[in-house]
C-alpha cells in the first residue's frame, strides 16, 4: 500500500483516499467540521487546513488526495496559526450561549474551542444578529446565529435521503439556511441534521431543554422500531429515557436512523401505564399482587385446560434469549403445540434508505430459530390466522400473550380477546390488550434488559440495559452511568427515580416454569445465550463478547435448513 | 498605434463593416489548421489572460484533454463586475463579432461544441448588442449548424448569451459554471480544475472577453506578430480603463508596458485642478494600490507591476488627488467585498464584515492605533485561506492601503490604546484539562 507522512509518521493509505480519511484512519484526527465521512466534501469551514511539502499554499486536507510520499504537516506554525484564525473567524459572530445551548457538552465548536482556539477575542464590534427559532420542520429547530454555514444538513438532505429540502439563502455573513418555498424539513430522516450539525444550529424539538447531555448516560443498544435494528445510543438521566442519536455502524445503518425510531420507541418506557407488579384481576379490576401468588394462579388455571385449549402467542419483537425460553416452556413444559409468533409487516411503509416494512425486530431471530408452527419437534401447531379463527370458534379457550398489544395492533382483535376464557399477558404497558387479561406480568421493555435481535439481514446485535427496574442497580449491573450516577449522594433527588417492578420475559416464564414443576438455571440473559451457542449450529462460537457493540453477521445461508429447536 | 481589440473603424460593430475589413477570415483559416497547431500558436503568441489573473491563454487551452469522450465548453467571462474595471463593455459594444470570431476559434481550438458568453447582469443594452450580433452571425452562417458550409469544415458549435444575476462572485470562474448551471453562486473546490472538472462535471475553458477578442488577429497575423507588441513576457496590447480623478477619464487601449505616468497624463488628460496623485490602484479595486510618490517608472504590464508590489488584475486604473480620504475609500472598497462575498468559506465571509466594521468606526472616528494592526492581521487571515480568489480580493486593498498609507490612517485613530479587549473572556486554554478526540 502507498504511504504518506504525516507529522513525522508514516501511514499507509487505500489510493483515492484523501488526507483526511488517511489520517483519520490512523487515529490522527484533523479538526473540520463541514466534512463528514458519509457526506460530499464542501470545503467551506476550512479548519482542516494542512501544510504539504511543495504546496505553496495551505491546502483543505478533505479535497487534497492522498498521494505517495506526500509529507504533511498538520501541525506545524503555519497550520496552528491557520486554525487559530478560521476558529477566531467563526467565533466572532457566533453566540456565546453555551450554557442555553442544547449543543453544550458534544459541540465539536465548544471542543475546538478549548483544543484549538486562542481563548481570546479581539472582536469588539456588534456581533451578526440572525433569525432565531425558526421552526424547520416538525422535528427540527433552527437557530440562525448559532449556525456556522457548514453545509452539513443541506448535503445529509440532497445525498442521502434525495429530498431537497434546505438550502442557503443570502450572501457573506447574511448568509442562512431555508427551506425551499412551500417546502418544510420533513422527510422521515430530518433529525439526524441535528446529529451531524457541529453547533446548536440544528435542534431536536422533542429534545430541546430536556437535559445538559453530560448528565444523561449513554447506552450503547439497538433500535426497536423495524427488523433494520439500526444501532442507537438511548440517553437516560435519573432512569428516564430522554433520547435516542444514531449510532455508527456501516454494515446497518451508517451514521443515520430515521425520525420515526428516534422519536416512537421510546416513551413507553417513562409512560405512566408501565405495569409495575404482577396484577390479578378480581371483580373486574386488574388489582396489584405478589409474584408467587400471579403464578400460582396462572398454574392453577392453565391447569384447567386442555393442551389444544391453549394457544401462546408472542411478539416479533422479543430477544433471541426470550424466544429460546418461551419457545422451550412452550413446547416441553406445557408441551403445546399452539404457538405463533405476530408478524407486524406494514406493506409499503418500507424505503430504500433504512426503513422496513417489518415492524418487528427479530422476526428473522424466530425464524432462524425455528420458532414457527409446524416446525417444532412434534410438529403440526395452528399458525397465527389459526389460532384466532380457533379462539373466535371456542376451540381456544385460553391465551398466553406475549409483549404484545393485539387490539392495539388491529382493533379487530378486541372481538376476539373478548372470547377468551383465561388471557394471561407478559406486558410492559397497560394497554387495549391488557383490559381483557385475567393475569397480567410486568415485562422489562428493551430498554432495561440484556439480550439479542437478529435484524432482517441476519446480523445478531445486542441490547443493552439502559433503564433499571428495582431489580437492578445501576452500578452493580455495570450499566453506563452519568457524571450525576456516578457522584450522586442520597440528597440527591436524581437518586430516587422510580423504579418499576418489571422481569424480562425469560425470568418471567422461568418463574411461571419453576410453578410447573420445571427449574431453569438461568440467572440471565447472557447463560441462555450461551446455552443457545451451544446447541445451535448457527450461532457456533458466538458470545455476548464476540457479538460486541456493532452485531456480527450470522451464516444464515449455509445452517439455515438444518436449524429446529 | 496598432489598434487589436478595438480597432479604430467605423461601425466595426456591424456584421458587413466587419466581413469588410476581413471579418471571420481569421476563423477560415483556422479550420484549415490542426487543432493543436492553434493552441501553439496561441502558446508562442505569449497571450495571456486579461481577468486578472494574467495566465497563459495557450497553456490553459492545452489543459484540456484530448482523448476524452465527453463534451466540452468553453465560457467566455463577461461578468467585469470589479469596481473600476469596465473594458469588456467596450469589446461587447463596438467589437463583438471579434468576440464571437475567437469564440468559435476558441471552440474548436479545445473541442467545444457549446460556448456560453457570460455577461454581467446589469450590462443589459450590452447583452442586447452581443445578442444583436450574435443572431446576425447566426444568419449570415458564421455559428451554428451552417458554420460546416459557410467554412467548409465538419466543426460546428453554438453559442449562448448567458446573463448574470448580479453577483460579483460569478465572475469567478468556477461559481460562474455554476451559475450557468443554475446553481448557487458558490466557487468550486479546486483541484478539480475545469479542464478536469467543469460545466455539469464536463472538462471547460474559461477565458475573458478580452483574452478571446486578442484571438483572431493572432490566428490573422501570427504569433510572431503578436508577441513583439508591447512587453515580451505580457505581450499585446491591453485595455486600460482609467477613472477617478483624471480629466478624461475612459478606455484605452495600449501596448503592454506603456508607462503608468503616460496613460495618467498623455491619454487620460492627467488630473483634475493638476492636483498631485496620491493614490493609483493599477488593476481594479482588488489589487494592492500604489503611492502618488511612486509612479515613476512604472509600467503597466504584469511582471513590471509584480515588481513594484501590486499586479496588473484587470487594467482598472483608479486614481485619487492629493485631497482623497483614503479611510474612506478603503472603507468602502471594504464594503463591496464585504456585499459580494458569497458567504461559503469561513474566512471571507466573517473576516469582510469584521474588517467593514473595523473600518466603519475609524471613518467614525473611533478606531485606535491597535485597530490598523488587527486590520492587516485580519487580511492576513483571509488570504490564501479561502477557496477562491475573492478572499485574496478582499484582504489585499486592507493590508497594502494601511501598510502604504499607514500615515492616512494613523491620522484619524486615537493615539490612547487601551491594551484590554473589552469583552475579554477566561482563557480556557489553560484551564481546559486534554479532552478526547472529537467524534464526528
Amino acid at each position: 500500500m502507498p504511504k504518506i507522512i504525516i507529522d513525522g509518521k508514516e501511514i499507509e493509505f487505500k489510493p483515492g483516499q484523501t488526507v483526511i480519511q488517511a489520517a483519520r484512519e490512523n487515529g490522527i484526527e484533523i479538526p473540520h467540521f463541514c466534512w463528514h465521512p458519509s457526506l460530499s466534501v464542501s470545503g467551506n469551514c476550512r479548519l482542516c487546513l494542512v501544510e504539504i511539502e511543495k504546496m505553496p499554499k495551505l491546502v483543505i486536507s478533505c479535497s487534497t488526495t492522498a498521494t505517495e510520499g506526500m509529507v504533511v504537516q498538520t501541525q506545524s506554525e503555519k497550520v496552528i496559526a491557520a486554525r487559530n484564525a478560521v476558529m477566531e473567524f467563526i467565533l466572532i459572530n457566533h453566540p456565546l450561549d453555551c450554557p442555553i445551548c442544547d449543543e453544550a457538552g458534544e459541540c465539536k465548536l465548544q471542543d475546538y474551542t478549548y483544543q484549538h482556539s486562542v481563548g481570546e477575542s479581539r472582536f469588539t464590534e456588534e456581533k451578526n444578529h440572525k433569525e432565531k427559532r425558526i421552526e424547520l420542520g416538525p422535528n427540527v429547530m433552527f437557530d440562525g446565529e448559532r449556525c456556522i454555514s457548514c453545509s452539513r444538513c443541506i448535503r445529509f438532505c440532497d445525498e442521502i435521503v434525495g429530498e431537497k429540502e434546505l438550502t442557503f439563502i443570502k450572501r457573506g455573513d447574511r448568509v442562512t439556511i431555508t427551506t425551499f418555498p412551500g417546502k418544510k424539513l420533513e422527510n422521515p430522516y430530518s433529525m439526524n441534521v441535528t446529529d451531524i450539525c457541529p453547533v446548536g444550529a440544528l435542534t431536536n424539538r422533542d429534545f430541546r431543554f430536556k437535559s445538559r447531555v453530560w448528565e444523561m448516560a449513554p447506552t450503547k443498544t439497538i433500535c426497536s422500531g423495524c427488523a433494520r435494528g439500526c444501532n442507537i445510543d438511548l440517553w437516560t438521566r435519573n432512569n428516564e429515557v430522554l433520547r435516542i442519536t444514531p449510532r455508527q455502524n456501516e454494515d446497518v445503518n451508517s451514521f443515520w436512523m430515521c425520525d420515526n425510531g428516534r422519536l416512537n420507541t421510546f416513551k413507553h418506557v417513562n409512560a405512566n401505564d408501565r405495569v409495575s407488579g404482577p396484577h390479578l384481576r378480581k371483580e373486574g379490576q386488574l388489582i396489584k399482587c405478589g409474584w408467587d401468588e400471579a403464578y400460582a394462579k396462572t398454574l392453577s388455571e392453565l391447569k384447567s385446560f386442555a393442551k389444544d385449549e391453549i394457544a401462546a402467542l408472542a411478539s416479533s419483537s422479543l430477544t433471541v434469549e426470550d424466544t429460546y425460553l418461551v419457545s422451550k416452556f412452550v413446547r416441553s413444559t406445557l408441551n403445546m403445540k399452539n404457538f405463533d409468533f405476530v408478524r407486524k409487516v406494514v406493506a409499503g411503509s418500507g424505503d430504500a434508505i433504512l426503513i422496513r416494512e417489518d415492524k418487528a425486530t427479530n422476526a428473522k431471530g424466530f425464524e432462524l430459530m425455528g420458532v414457527e408452527p409446524g416446525k417444532s419437534a412434534s410438529g403440526g401447531g395452528l399458525k397465527f390466522d389459526e389460532i384466532i379463527s380457533h379462539i373466535e370458534s371456542g376451540r381456544i379457550k385460553a391465551l398466553i400473550l406475549i409483549e404484545e398489544d393485539l387490539i392495539g395492533w388491529n382493533p379487530a382483535f378486541e372481538k376476539i380477546l373478548s372470547k377468551l376464557d383465561f388471557l394471561v399477558t407478559i406486558s410492559t404497558n397497560f394497554d387495549a390488550s391488557t383490559s381483557f387479561a385475567n393475569v397480567v406480568f410486568p415485562a422489562s421493555t428493551y430498554a432495561e434488559k440484556n439480550g439479542t435481535w437478529i435484524n432482517f439481514q441476519g446480523r445478531i446485535q445486542r441490547i443493552r440495559p439502559a433503564v433499571t427496574t428495582i431489580e437492578m442497580e445501576r452500578s452493580l449491573d455495570g450499566m453506563s452511568q452519568s457524571r450525576w450516577d456516578k457522584f450522586g449522594t442520597d440528597f440527591d433527588s436524581w437518586g430516587k427515580a422510580k423504579k418499576n417492578d418489571a422481569r424480562p420475559t425469560w425470568k418471567i416464564i422461568s418463574g411461571l416454569a419453576s410453578a410447573f414443576g420445571t427449574k431453569y438455571k438461568f440467572t440471565m440473559a447472557e447463560e441462555i445465550f450461551n446455552e443457545i451457542a451451544h446447541t445451535n449450529p448457527l450461532f457456533t462460537g458466538l458470545d455476548y463478547d464476540v457479538v460486541g457493540e456493532n452485531g456480527v453477521q450470522l451464516k444464515t445461508e449455509t445452517v439455515k435448513k438444518k436449524v429446529t429447536i | 498605434m496598432e489598434k487589436i481589440v478595438l480597432p479604430e473603424i467605423e461601425n466595426f460593430h456591424q456584421l458587413d463593416v466587419y466581413i469588410q475589413n476581413a471579418g471571420y477570415e481569421a476563423a477560415k483559416s483556422a479550420f484549415t489548421q490542426t487543432t493543436n497547431q492553434i493552441i501553439d500558436t496561441v502558446k508562442k503568441s505569449g497571450l495571456r489572460g486579461r481577468g486578472g489573473a494574467a495566465f497563459s491563454a495557450g497553456l490553459k487551452w492545452s489543459f484540456m484533454p484530448k482523448n476524452n469522450d465527453k463534451p466540452k465548453y468553453l465560457c467566455v467571462n463577461g461578468d467585469e463586475s470589479e469596481p473600476g474595471s469596465f473594458k469588456d463593455r467596450q469589446i461587447l459594444e463596438r467589437n463583438p463579432h471579434q468576440l464571437i470570431e475567437g469564440t468559435i476559434i476558441a471552440c474548436y481550438a479545445i473541442g467545444a461544441k457549446s460556448a456560453y458568453i457570460y455577461v454581467r447582469g446589469e450590462y443589459h443594452k450590452w447583452i442586447k448588442l452581443l445578442q444583436k450580433a450574435l443572431d446576425d452571425a447566426y444568419e449570415k452562417g458564421f455559428v451554428g449548424e451552417k458554420m460546416k458550409e459557410t467554412f467548409g469544415t465538419d466543426f460546428s458549435c453554438n453559442i449562448y448569451v448567458h446573463k448574470g444575476a448580479g453577483a460579483y462572485i460569478c465572475g469567478e470562474e468556477s461559481s460562474l459554471m455554476n451559475s450557468i448551471e443554475g446553481q448557487r453562486g458558490y466557487p468550486r473546490v479546486k483541484p478539480p480544475f475545469p479542464a478536469q472538472n467543469g460545466l455539469w462535471g464536463n472538462p471547460t475553458t474559461i477565458n475573458n472577453v478580452e483574452t478571446i477578442t486578442n484571438i483572431p488577429p493572432i490566428i490573422k497575423k501570427g504569433w510572431e506578430w503578436f508577441s513583439a507588441i508591447g512587453e515580451p513576457k505580457h505581450p499585446g496590447t491591453i485595455l486600460f480603463g482609467v477613472s477617478g480623478h483624471v480629466n478624461n477619464p475612459g478606455v484605452f487601449e495600449l501596448p503592454s508596458g506603456t508607462l503608468l505616468t503616460d496613460i495618467i497624463y498623455k491619454y487620460a488628460g492627467g488630473v483634475i485642478g493638476g492636483k498631485k496623485i496620491k493614490c493609483v490602484i493599477p488593476g481594479g479595486s482588488s489589487m494592492p494600490p500604489l503611492r502618488g510618490d511612486k509612479l515613476e517608472g512604472v509600467k503597466m504590464d504584469a511582471e513590471s507591476l509584480k515588481a513594484v508590489g501590486s499586479a496588473i488584475g484587470t487594467g482598472g486604473i483608479m486614481v485619487m488627488d492629493e485631497d482623497t480620504d483614503l479611510v474612506r475609500v478603503l472603507a468602502r472598497i471594504a464594503k463591496f467585498y464585504y456585499h459580494e462575498s458569497c458567504g461559503q468559506c469561513t474566512p471571507c465571509r466573517e473576516g469582510t464584515g469584521w474588517m467593514l466594521k473595523i473600518l466603519n468606526r475609524l471613518v467614525r472616528g473611533e478606531g485606535t492605533s491597535k485597530d490598523l494592526d488587527l486590520l492587516i492581521t485580519i487580511a492576513k487571515n483571509i488570504e490564501g485561506n479561502t477557496i477562491c480568489a475573492l478572499g485574496d480580493a478582499a484582504a489585499w486593498p486592507v493590508k497594502f492601503m494601511i501598510a502604504r498609507f499607514r500615515e492616512e490612517f494613523e491620522a484619524v485613530v486615537k493615539d490612547e490604546v487601551s491594551l484590554e479587549p473589552k469583552n475579554k473572556v477566561h482563557s480556557m486554554r489553560h484551564t481546559a484539562n486534554p479532552i478526547a478526540p472529537v467524534q464526528v
